[in-house]
């Protein structure tokens, strides 16, 4: 891309913004259709961020939680269960309308009150204490939770509860004054928000390109257009990335980052990804249900070799299912996970073990490294006695009463213990309604204090409790945060932030400049 | 010859029905789309509520007639995954796929026909010899070894052509290569050997007897002879083609077509998409086969008044 080479330097030199700056970006998936609401995907995360606000921003540059206003300049608790915002003036869509309290209470009660199913699924792991959002005036909203909530901010920045426009949504099928399915599938066809960039065109599966949308309430994009085109094939990728086709690509192999590294006009950055990889054990197989027998399988497991083989000794083995971006939640001293193969044989010797084969079921491709993972895992169970053997196929497993261990993973959704292990291994959650972890009235009153205590540090003890458990009777084992890769040109700085969730293709001010050269 | 057309049509259209029924099964028996639509982590009671909104819930002879009644407004249903009509989706992706194929055929053509041709006129030269080995090399180069091979060499190294789109006519160049490839050393044999066969006929030497030119004997009776043969070989191909070619070339080269089309669809389950995406190649490859059928007759009178 000579032309921004170009653009960027007469900009440097004679400060006049004539020239547009445009930037291609190859990515390895784009998302079938972009509606942040039924959205949780790694391949749509990429994508909100640009294009849509939240009521309550924040500090992306840190991984301490700071949080910032947003499309709500005030927020104050006016009861135990009531949230008042104040909203910001003058944000206009990127249709031409006004954001007004309408819009807001539109989007938050299509996630609170859900109606359509794919907003229903997504509400209920995660929005479930919250009861409806009211206008108290055109800049003022209420929200109302079902008891008292002390991840307001966390459950107010989620993607889920980004704002779109009300009447917009609503005229794109049927009756324009009533939000139908419809609206929501159209929506998800033509996304419309508020914020730097707004989508030109979309072709799902294919391409969305950005436009910068100058009535943005903030600092304004600092690029005119942005094109994210799929580029499924990492060695075209990378190809088109030293051919200038594009700018910037995403999901770089590890085995591949010296070669880019080594061209002097390219160069990689990467980041241990907030998700874990993790290996699930079904405690209700029949075989399977004496813990010491699943004891045995995690403690046989030599992570930090995963690590050094797999990642090169990028990725990061965490101790317990815990990361650093949980901010005050963030537990480094539980030592929940460890590899202790002598252990491992005890325990198998304990409890009986009689060498039946343990399957473990792995896709061939979906998680990256994921089936060399499962045939290394194989031979460590072997070094303690264990039996395994790989199954490779497509269909997910996780549901079904056969299975005794597979890969899976669990994102971090949001910057909480109860965005990530939360999601998942909740009472009822998942995990538990699959069949394939149990839980009882003890753990679920250890979690109502994870979740729900007002103090931090109850909600740390509890959170070390759940973790007691998971160790005493493991259905899981965080292997670990996987490292993720993009190339750029060498002029172009951009880095993912630390305080965003995984895979945000972030070009909002701030986020990415031009080395003037 | 409207008998030969009806019996034609007839056959296309039996033949359709047959894998319009077999694509409803078969993509059924791979899996469910909720999963992938939906992704990991949600509860069984979620599960069951989206299998009812995306009317998996229903028997599969409910399903079946929906399918078949989905054909009649031209939309073809909804894909699962980015809910807009199926003929859309596809609609979007025929151009660039047809393309494609066209470019591979008409580059096809033009070098397997004369190099045939050649390697028949100079079979025992070492002009003859030489066309085979390239035929043999053609052959036996998988075409993902050759896309990777030249973006390498052409783009990689070189910076001479683009990867990845179908932006502009440079973009074509690799891909067609691509596509042709196996084409070009399979056409490049059969009519290299179907002429060698005709040369050896009684009427070739005649021809040469009567006083004909070389040229006149060999493009008026050796070709128009050894067409039939030809013919049948290249419907065949350009069919497989259509069929399957496309799918690694259009990953490879991030091409807009149904082949990348139908790879996604097949890894997301999204059963609408994906079937009529199979059924829309089915139907290229039928037209193909009555285009061939329809020439035949027209190379060959015998099969035209039906005394074959």
């Amino acid at each position: 891309m000579k032309r921004l080479l170009a653009t960027t330097a007469i900009a440097t030199l004679v400060a006049v913004p004539a020239l547009a700056v445009e930037l291609t970006v190859g990515a390895s998936n784009i998302a079938p259709y972009l509606d942040p609401g039924r959205d949780h995907s790694n391949v749509g995360s990429q994508f909100y961020h640009n294009t849509f606000d939240t009521l309550i921003a924040k500090n992306l540059d840190s991984d301490k939680t700071e949080w910032l206003p947003g499309l709500a300049v005030s927020w104050e608790l006016v009861e135990p269960t009531v949230m008042e915002l104040k909203l910001r003036e003058g944000v206009t869509f990127h249709n031409g309308e006004d954001m007004t309290a309408d819009d807001v209470v539109f989007s938050l009660n299509r996630m609170y009150q859900a109606t359509f199913p794919p907003y229903q699924v997504r509400a209920r792991d995660r929005l479930a204490n919250f009861e409806k959002a009211e206008k108290v005036d055109d800049h003022t909203v209420r929200i109302h939770a079902k008891r008292a909530e002390p991840l307001w901010e966390t459950l107010l920045n989620l993607q889920q509860v980004m704002i779109i426009p009300e009447d917009y949504t609503k005229a794109l099928a049927g009756d324009p004054k009533v939000a139908e399915n419809d609206d929501y599938e159209a929506f998800s066809l033509k996304p419309v928000g508020t914020g730097p960039y707004k989508i030109a065109t979309f072709t799902p599966g294919e391409q969305v390109v950005y436009e910068r949308f100058d009535g943005f309430w903030g600092d304004k994009a600092p690029l005119d257009r942005v094109t994210v085109k799929r580029m499924p094939e990492t060695a075209s990728r990378i190809t088109a990335l030293k051919t200038g086709e594009a700018d910037i690509i995403t999901n770089v192999a590890p085995d591949q980052l010296s070669l880019i590294d080594g061209d002097p006009n390219l160069k990689t950055v990467g980041a241990a990804t907030a998700l874990f990889h993790v290996m699930i054990m079904n405690v209700n197989h029949p075989k399977l249900t004496d813990p010491r027998i699943r004891q045995a399988m995690s403690l046989a497991i030599d992570r930090d070799t995963l690590n050094e083989a797999l990642w090169l000794g990028k990725a990061v083995v965490p101790a317990s299912h815990t990361m650093q971006e949980f901010g005050e939640l963030y537990m480094p001293e539980l030592e929940t996970f460890e590899y202790n193969p002598e252990k491992a044989k005890e325990l198998l010797e304990e409890a009986g073990y009689d060498g039946f084969e343990v399957t473990f079921d792995t896709d061939a491709v979906y998680y990256t490294n994921g089936l060399l993972a499962a045939q290394a895992i194989m031979e460590m169970w072997a070094e303690v006695g264990i039996k395994g053997k790989v199954q490779v196929g497509e269909k997910w497993t996780g549901n079904a009463p056969e299975l005794m261990a597979r890969n899976w993973s669990n994102p971090m959704y949001f910057a909480d213990p109860f965005g990530s292990f939360g999601v998942m291994w909740a009472p009822n959650g998942p995990s538990e309604s699959e069949g394939r972890f149990n839980t009882d009235e003890a753990y679920a009153k250890i979690w109502e204090r994870f979740r729900y205590s007002s103090d931090v540090a109850e909600r740390k003890a509890a959170y070390g409790e759940l973790m007691d458990r998971i160790k005493a009777d493991p259905p899981v084992l965080p292997l670990y945060r996987p490292y993720e890769s993009w190339a750029m040109r060498k002029d172009i700085n951009w880095a993912p932030k630390p305080g965003n969730i995984p895979y945000v293709l972030d070009f909002r001010a701030g986020s990415i400049s031009f080395a003037s050269n | 010859m409207l008998t030969y057309l009806a019996r034609i049509v007839l056959k296309m259209l039996v033949t359709f029905f047959a894998i319009v029924t077999l694509v409803f099964f078969a993509t059924r028996l791979s899996g469910s789309p909720i999963d992938f639509v939906i992704g990991e982590g949600i509860t069984q009671e979620d599960r069951a509520l989206l299998t009812s909104y995306y009317g998996l819930d229903q028997s599969t002879w409910v399903q079946y007639r929906a399918f078949l009644a989905s054909f009649a407004d031209g939309q073809f249903g909804l894909s699962f995954v980015e809910r807009r009509p199926v003929a859309e989706i596809v609609g979007e992706r025929i151009w660039p796929s047809l393309q494609l194929l066209l470019s591979s055929v008409a580059l096809t053509l033009a070098l397997s026909l004369p190099l045939g041709i050649l390697g028949a006129v100079y079979c025992k030269s070492w002009v003859g010899s030489a066309v085979m080995v390239v035929a043999f090399l053609g052959y036996a180069v998988p075409n993902f070894v050759l896309a990777t091979f030249m973006i390498l060499v052409f783009s990689y190294w070189l910076n001479w052509l683009p990867v990845v789109g179908n932006g502009s006519a440079w973009h074509f160049i690799m891909p067609t290569i691509t596509m042709s490839g196996i084409l070009i050393a399979g056409l490049t044999r059969f009519t290299r050997n179907a002429m060698l066969d005709v040369l050896g006929q009684d009427y070739m030497r005649t021809a040469r007897a009567k006083g004909l030119s070389e040229q006149t004997v060999i493009f008026k009776h050796g070709l128009r002879n050894a067409s039939i043969t030809i013919l049948s070989v290249i419907g065949l191909q350009i069919a497989g083609l259509a069929a399957a070619g496309s799918v690694v070339v259009e990953a490879i080269f991030a091409w807009p077509g149904i082949g990348d089309l139908l790879v996604r669809s097949a890894i997301v389950r999204d059963y609408p998409v994906l079937q009529f995406g199979v059924i829309a190649v089915s139907v290229a490859v039928l037209l193909i086969n009555a285009v061939v059928d329809i020439a035949y007759a027209y190379a060959d009178p015998r099969i035209r008044l039906g005394r074959a």
